[in-house]
């Protein structure tokens, strides 16, 4: 059951890390802006996947302890929990040397919600080889 | 009539040099200037700093700084914060969109140099002297404000700092 928990993880890590990658080249084209001393290959792609495994160890948990209601209960916490997250990059405070921070919760909220996007793409995929 | 022309040349050479030696006491403030202010939360800097140095260690009778920010240009890092700060609530930069600080004095210091003069921020005026040093064609100076002198968002004293330190460092070149 893990097995498939991990790499659902896994899959949904990667497809939000490019999902980072394509925004973030379209933003800071768009808006001639620059956060890469703060979001870069590195961030996007270490957030993508810490949110994602952390995701799996949750599900996980939740699916052996409660079977299909802990299914039911981890898309709400994980839908709930990404929207409350949106705060996050409206109180973050950068460094004086990056300029026009007013751009930043533009770049950063949409990432917010990738890993969770990421993962209910993915889930048919784990859900049909059952 | 030839008699005059030299001490006429003489006379103009006289009065040329000394717009020179007026000329030379005038600096250009250089890019790398930073003017930051730090009250806790918020903390930050302003950017638009534009202004005439005229400065001489040596006749600081006739040295004199007028000089400007753009409020429009501050950063605490955060762009609520800066759309807060610009805001009619605080100090209202389509309204009052510079601070200006014009000295009227500058006296020798034990550590360095006072500049006596207004501080306007807010459509107020208040006098205030900024100690600084003059160091290697770079200005250092550091005073306090209290945002509540300059009437900006009295109605909250306690929405952070009511004091700031203010930091200036501005590198010139003539």
């Amino acid at each position: 059951m893990f097995k498939k928990a991990f790499f659902h993880g896994i899959a949904a890590s990667v497809l939000a890390a490019i999902a980072a990658i394509i925004y973030n080249h379209i933003y800071v084209f768009a808006t001639e802006t620059d956060y890469s001393s703060i979001i870069n290959y590195g961030s996007m792609i270490g957030f993508s996947f810490a949110v994602c495994l952390l995701a799996t160890f949750i599900y996980a948990g939740l699916v052996k302890w409660l079977g299909k209601k802990g299914e039911i209960i981890f898309s709400f916490v994980f839908s709930i929990i990404s929207f409350a997250c949106v705060i996050i990059p409206f109180a973050i405070t950068l460094p004086l040397t990056i300029k026009m921070p007013e751009f930043f919760p533009g770049l950063t909220v949409p990432m917010v919600f990738f890993p969770a996007m990421a993962w209910y793409t993915v889930r048919p995929l784990f859900t049909l080889s059952n | 009539m030839k008699k005059l022309i030299y001490p006429v040349a003489a006379l103009a050479l006289l009065v040329a040099s000394a717009f020179t030696a007026i000329k030379s006491q005038d600096w250009k403030i250089s890019d790398g200037y930073s003017v930051k202010f730090d009250g806790g939360d918020p903390s930050g800097e302003f950017s638009g700093l534009k202004g005439t140095i005229s400065f001489d260690p040596n006749d600081l009778a006739s040295s004199k700084f007028s000089t400007s920010i753009d409020v429009a240009s501050i950063n605490t890092g955060n762009g609520m914060k800066n759309t807060h700060a610009k805001s009619d609530k605080w100090f209202d930069a389509e309204k009052y969109p510079t601070i200006k600080f014009t000295s009227s004095s500058i006296t020798k210091t034990a550590t360095g140099y006072a500049a006596a003069g207004a501080l306007e921020m807010h459509g107020v005026q208040k006098p205030v002297t900024i100690p600084f040093t003059f160091e290697n064609n770079v200005f250092k100076g550091s005073f306090e404000v209290n945002r509540m002198d300059y009437n900006v968002n009295t109605a909250e004293p306690n929405h952070g700092g009511a004091k700031f330190k203010v930091d200036i460092t501005v590198p010139v070149t003539k």
